[in-house]
């Protein structure tokens, strides 16, 4: 005999109870391995997407409304010796008129690409001809359109100019084309191309790139480059940026060095009209004293009662030239002959005509009126006086027209009524003269100012200049585009790429914890199933005192006896944990299925695919063993305190029990009930009350303090009951109250494990908020708004006016009604809680503050400190000492999609390719705007000028009157103005965010639910063993005349108060706890269900118990009366 | 005893267990016919394994004779339902066994009161208790009433047991070894308290001993011997 036969003899004998200790072990470790195997078949899931969506894309450049030449593609591909696809990105619509009804798919990304787009798929080149769409799966679904079906394509015809630059045309002019569907493309396929981390799969439309650009008359343009390479091929970030140094040129950023020979000038222009800053810092550092102009049109010059309509203003200036400055290549003459050096800001120089129209002579003053841009294409009308410096003739450099930058309606229009800019002109004040001045002179400036004042009164987002120029000399040309390039870091003008790759991995890694949120899901689950083990556990050692003191008669130590009950458990979990591997298998198959059914909601639609990396089966199986291993342990060390005789001869529990008489712990059970009661009570009053964002934190502890104070109750009156002597049995419920108390330890295992279980069920039930409750009002998660609408294409202009709703096309007179709060976006990841991947950079939502504050729309669940008395939206306007932009973001985005606090910060890159910080400052509560960060408009416009219009909307309609105006806002749709709005009800989208929360509470309920199952399980063998070593006792009982069922009663009495008990405690605390959810908008308590679960438990307590004590009466219990 | 009033009769009975793989067993009783008059006291002796416990439990209505009958008090028990069998040992019967069964978490006073518990009539579970405690300070035990059945020795709890049998006035009171599990000091004080308490409260004694000296106490001994009920010689 060794002592390892022992263990191997003694769990061959003892098999029937180690297979329950056995089958505890092994439902863990399923549970707990399952959760690893959950967040590896997510991760891995959403890494196959990311990588799906991407293919062999590494790096990406997203010029957005910037286009550059495709050009630019082959010549990085030559110089990085890698795949570059050029891609023309547009934002489109797509309809299918053959159905019954129309179909149509609003956010559509209209992909402009040739065949090295898809040699990054890995897959073969596809050729699409001029006539041909290529469509992915969801896109075709939603079109109800197969292969051969034809299609109508309607995208927006993209301007250099921003629609939200002055002088810009106000409308879109989209095209419209059919298209025959050439294939219907799969996710395998390249088909969810997208550069957003998200796992549901964009819409997409692909058509040839040469064709798309001749369309939108951006030819041979592109606005995408993606730098692709095989798997293991890295491709540095700063190798691309390099390359793109090098090879890019000055059409890439819609530059322009144009050669004005008859004025011996030089000119650097730009497709955007206006010059942006850092090209401006950069021409002037390529000739210092280059010539900086500033032209505007401006509305009128009035002189008393003589008006001259509709005229060119130029401003010049050479800059400051360094003292180290050995150049100086500018028209000094153009620049001395026009605007002298000693021009005074109020100061103006008219030409000859325009004094004459006027009768003008020098020293009169002049009004200049002009028009000046305000958000939504507010046109505010202002006017600027000066006093005639001089008048010059309209000759030589006065009578440049290349002055005038192609403003778009003007430059290119032969007779000036036939002008349609971006702003209101009145074509009758056109006189015969100004048409001939037209016809002769062009945008000819009538008048000049000093670039100071022109700048104050003209300079934009966009720029501050029209033009910079340089003196016409041999070679000028190369110095300067060469300079510029030298000087001009790509990236400030918006060409610079994105380690598209590197960060959807990183998104996907960092994907939602789906481990953990399975882990905390299953938490009871796999407490109960480690408590329902411990409880066999000891019942095996129990069953084997008389063992023990043999052992321990026999010489063994108790530390050696221990060992052994040790091993022997260790196998057992051992044994446990590897069948708990095949339970993790089908436990994560089961759940993945659920994932994909009953349980979409929590994963959005995403697919799941079942995947398991070894590392989560050892850490699995190591956790498993680990966790039963040490609850064998407490046991073990909580047993083998009595005396080998007393083990021998079986009176062990009888001296326990007799140790009992001191109230001393019935008193210190009493005691710290009350002591925690009183704390709970302590905490609402000071810290739950006092302040209404520690509130919930406040209930929740109180109710958490009240289940202790449930417990330590329940521990004084089982201790009373067990050490009272003063009371005599009165009834069978007294007698059975007395018997519960013998056992003190076990009781109070089941109330703690009921209580616990019921706390969680009930409390994470009562957390179930109806979302559209109060949904009327401003401070609820709509804010107050009807209506949430959304655009593919910019809306340009004001909403709450007649006339910017005239120009969209919607002239409802039910629209009069609306109030809209209109919002800029800057695409990004969606950082709700329908997307998996842990969003790298959030979509922005621009907004102005006060239009919300002063509405005081929506709540807050916590904002970082401002100024008392401050609305907290105004905390957007309020600047942060390290520049970071403030934002706001819904609690559910900041905590789960993004894993910050408020304070923390998120890095951006700007248009200018220069990373900025966007700070949460504040937490919405159950918002509508979830999944976005709010910043203010003024900063997103700061960050990224060249964004235009508007394209979310949140809008206040009367209630009746929501459907009216829906359908107003719809009948857009299919028109020449249909801009791809999407319009929903404000409840509606609550609705669908809250799906995902609802669907998470279910599934907490319902693991929730089996664990408090396997907690009555354990009940139900807490009762059988107190039956089953009873039986000398029940025997004796029955031989003093207790028929079958005064015993049964007298059981059920034993155990049935215990179940209500334990269920009474945790539904009282938890009503304590989720107060404020309660009190909250939307809190209800689902009582129905609750009670429901509860009766469920309730019922399935007393029927274990009733098993129980039926089992233990029916069998022969004569026996017992001679083997006790 | 044959003129003092009949309490006991057994008639031919027969007792013989079912064997787990149904295969037959021997009878372990075999045609016992018994006569037991009120307040008699009777021992019965015999080797281990010779049926005298399943004598004792058939006569306590434990348990069913394969054949034959027993009455008790003029009643054919197996006539009567499990729970009418329970009344009669709640109220006809007491009993002792060799090992105590008190409940460890009951004092020595709410032990003997346990029987009571299934009298539904107030009073007299109040004057149950006064006799419960007359009793208890009949046996010595009177400064013990508060006591827990670990704080006892092996003779006070047997005594304890003795006065939970007597507690609800049996007729019967029924023995199996008694004295089984106590010393040779403590055993024979608790045979004494037998027979007083026999004399004391009119109870028909039954005592299943394999100890003589205990048997020689009662008035009457009988022997199983194979099966069958002979006087011990």
């Amino acid at each position: 005999m060794t002592f390892g036969k022992l263990i191997f003899q003694n769990l061959r004998y003892y098999w029937r109870t180690h297979l329950g200790v056995m089958l505890g072990a092994a439902l863990s470790t399923a549970i707990l391995t399952g959760a690893l195997l959950i967040g590896d078949s997510v991760s891995y899931s959403l890494n196959r997407q990311a990588l799906a969506r991407l293919g062999e894309t590494q790096l990406a450049l997203v010029g957005q409304d910037r286009f550059f030449r495709s050009k630019l593609a082959g010549e990085l591909a030559d110089k990085l010796q890698t795949a570059v696809a050029p891609v023309l990105q547009l934002n489109g619509l797509l309809i299918n008129r053959d159905t019954e009804k129309t179909a149509r798919s609003n956010q559509v990304q209209v992909l402009g690409v040739d065949k090295r787009f898809w040699e990054l798929a890995d897959g073969k080149p596809i050729t699409i001809d001029n006539d041909q769409v290529i469509l992915n799966e969801p896109l075709a679904a939603q079109l109800k359109v197969e292969a051969g079906d034809q299609v109508r394509l309607r995208v927006a015809r993209p301007e250099l100019l921003s629609r939200d630059a002055p002088l810009s045309l106000d409308r879109d002019i989209s095209i419209e084309q059919r298209l025959t569907i050439k294939t219907i493309v799969s996710e395998e396929q390249f088909g969810r191309f997208g550069l957003q981390a998200d796992q549901v799969m964009p819409m997409n439309a692909w058509v040839s790139l040469p064709w798309l650009a001749e369309r939108v008359e951006l030819k041979e343009k592109a606005n995408m480059l993606l730098v692709g390479g095989e798997e293991l091929k890295n491709i540095p970030l700063e190798a691309a940026q390099t390359a793109l140094q090098q090879c890019w040129q000055l059409a890439d950023a819609s530059l322009e060095l144009r050669q004005l020979k008859q004025q011996k000038i030089l000119e650097l222009r730009s497709g955007r009209i206006f010059l942006e800053e850092p090209i401006v810092e950069a021409a002037v550092k390529a000739d210092p004293s280059a010539l900086e102009v500033l032209t505007y049109f401006v509305n009128e010059i009035r002189l008393g009662e003589r008006a001259t309509p509709y005229s060119i203003v130029s401003s010049l200036r050479r800059p400051p030239t360094p003292p180290d400055a050995t150049t100086a290549t500018a028209p000094a003459s153009t620049f001395n002959q026009i605007v002298p050096s000693d021009m005074r800001d109020d100061e103006i120089i008219v030409n000859q005509w325009l004094a004459d129209d006027l009768q003008g002579r020098v020293g009169d003053s002049v009004d200049l009126t002009y028009f000046v841009f305000g958000p939504m294409r507010r046109l505010q009308e202002q006017t600027s006086r000066f006093r005639i410096r001089a008048i010059i003739p309209l000759t030589q450099a006065a009578a440049d027209r290349e002055l005038m930058p192609d403003f778009p309606g003007l430059a290119q229009v032969e007779n000036c009524r036939d002008w349609k800019p971006g702003i209101d002109i009145d074509i009758g004040r056109i006189r015969p003269k100004d048409e001939d001045y037209w016809d002769l002179y062009r945008g000819t400036p009538k008048a000049f100012i000093s670039l100071r004042t022109a700048q104050k009164m003209w300079a934009n987002r966009f720029g501050n200049l029209t033009a910079v120029r340089y003196s016409l000399t041999d070679g000028i040309k190369d110095r300067i585009e060469q300079a510029l390039k030298t000087n001009l870091n790509p990236a400030a003008v918006g060409l610079f790429f994105q380690p598209v790759r590197q960060r959807a991995l990183t998104a996907s890694r960092q994907a939602q914890d789906m481990e953990w949120i399975f882990l905390g899901l299953s938490f009871f689950i796999i407490a109960a199933a480690l408590g329902l083990m411990g409880l066999l556990f000891v019942f095996g050692i129990e069953q084997r005192h008389k063992e023990i003191g043999a052992l321990l008669a026999m010489g063994f130590t108790r530390q050696k006896v221990r060992q052994l009950f040790l091993l022997e458990g260790i196998i057992l979990a051992g044994l446990g944990a590897l069948l708990g591997i095949a339970g993790s298998i089908i436990y994560t198959r089961l759940m993945i299925y659920c994932l994909s059914t009953a349980w979409q909601g929590a994963i959005s639609g995403a697919r799941i695919n079942y995947h398991a990396d070894n590392i989560s089966f050892i850490i699995g199986v190591a956790a498993g063993l680990c966790v039963a291993v040490s609850a064998m342990w407490i046991t073990l060390r909580r047993q083998g305190r009595q005396q080998v005789r007393q083990l021998l001869e079986g009176t062990a529990e009888l001296l326990s029990l007799s140790g009992r008489r001191t109230p001393g712990k019935a008193r210190a059970g009493y005691v710290l009930a009350a002591a925690t009661a009183a704390a709970a009570l302590l905490l609402l009053i000071f810290t739950g009350l006092g302040n209404k964002q520690h509130t919930a934190a406040a209930f929740f502890g109180a109710g958490a303090l009240l289940l202790i104070a449930a417990m330590a109750l329940s521990h004084g009156i089982l201790s009373q009951s067990a050490g009272t002597t003063d009371n005599l049995l009165v009834s069978l419920a007294n007698f059975a109250f007395r018997n519960a108390g013998r056992r003190r330890g076990r009781s109070l295992a089941v109330i703690a494990l009921l209580a616990c279980g019921s706390f969680l069920v009930f409390a994470v039930g009562a957390n179930r908020r109806n979302p559209l409750a109060h949904a009327q009002q401003r401070r609820s998660g709509t804010g107050g708004f009807t209506l949430l609408a959304e655009s593919t294409l910019p809306v340009l202009h004001d909403l709450n006016l007649e006339e910017g709703r005239r120009k969209m096309g919607l002239i409802s007179p039910d629209l009069a009604l609306i109030k809209v709060v209109q919002m800029r976006l800057r695409q990004g990841d969606d950082a709700s809680c329908l997307n998996l991947n842990r969003p790298q950079t959030p979509r922005l939502l621009g907004v102005q503050p006060q239009e919300l504050a002063a509405r005081e729309a929506f709540d807050f669940v916590k904002t970082i400190e401002g100024k008392p008395d401050l609305n907290p939206w105004l905390l957007l306007k309020q600047p942060q000492t390290d520049h970071a932009v403030p934002a706001f973001a819904d609690d559910t985005t900041i905590e789960w999609a993004l894993d910050k606090r408020l304070g923390d910060t998120l890095s951006y890159i700007n248009e200018r390719g220069r990373t900025f910080n966007v700070r949460l400052v504040g937490a919405l509560k159950n918002s509508i705007l979830q999944g976005s960060l709010v910043i203010s408009e003024e900063a997103l416009m700061q960050q990224y000028p060249s964004e235009q219009g508007y394209r979310v909307f949140l809008i206040d309609v009367p209630p009746p009157k929501t459907e009216a105006v829906t359908q107003a806002f719809l009948r857009l749709q299919g028109t020449n103005r249909d801009i791809g709005l999407r319009v929903t009800k404000t409840q509606d989208r609550l609705a669908a965010l809250y799906e995902m929360q609802s669907t998470y509470l279910t599934m907490f309920q319902l693991l929730g639910g089996l664990g408090m199952m396997l907690g009555i399980a354990g009940l139900a063998l807490v009762v059988l063993r107190n039956v089953m070593e009873r039986r000398g006792e029940l025997a004796m009982l029955r031989a003093v005349g207790f028929n079958k069922g005064s015993l049964t009663r007298l059981l059920l009495y034993e155990h049935w108060w215990l179940v209500i008990l334990g269920l009474a405690a945790g539904v009282v605390a938890a009503l304590v706890a989720v107060m404020p959810a309660v009190r909250s908008a939307g809190g209800e308590i689902p009582f129905a269900s609750l009670a429901l679960i509860l009766a469920a438990m309730l019922i399935s307590g007393i029927l274990w118990v009733w098993l129980a004590a039926r089992l233990a009466t029916q069998g022969p219990l004569l026996d017992a009366l001679r083997h006790e | 005893m044959a003129e003092a009033q009949k309490l006991l009769e057994l008639v031919n009975v027969f007792k013989r267990y079912d064997s787990p793989d149904g295969t037959e067993t021997p009878e372990v009783l075999k045609d016992i016919t018994l006569h037991v008059g009120a307040g008699e006291s009777l021992a019965v002796v015999g080797a281990s394994g010779s049926g005298k416990s399943t004598l004792l439990n058939i006569i306590g209505a434990l348990d069913h004779p394969s054949r034959g009958r027993v009455h008790l008090d003029g009643k054919d028990l197996a006539r009567l339902d499990d729970k009418q069998l329970s009344q009669i040992r709640n109220e006809q019967i007491g009993f002792i066994f060799q090992l105590h069964h008190l409940l460890g978490q009951c004092t020595v006073l709410e032990n003997v009161l346990v029987p009571t518990l299934l009298n539904q009539d107030a009073d007299a579970r109040k004057q149950l208790e006064q006799r419960g405690r007359r009793l208890l300070a009949r046996v010595g035990l009177e400064k013990r009433l508060s006591y827990r059945p670990g704080q006892l020795s092996g003779g006070e709890r047997q005594r304890v047991a003795v006065v939970r049998a007597l507690i609800n006035k049996p007729k019967l009171l029924l023995a199996d070894e008694p004295t089984g599990s106590l010393d040779a000091a403590a055993s024979e004080n608790l045979t004494l308290l037998l027979v007083e308490l026999n004399l004391e409260e009119n109870v028909t004694l039954i005592v299943v001993t394999h100890a003589l000296k205990v048997a020689r106490c009662m008035n009457r001994v009988l022997e199983l011997r194979d099966g069958k009920l002979v006087i011990f010689a």
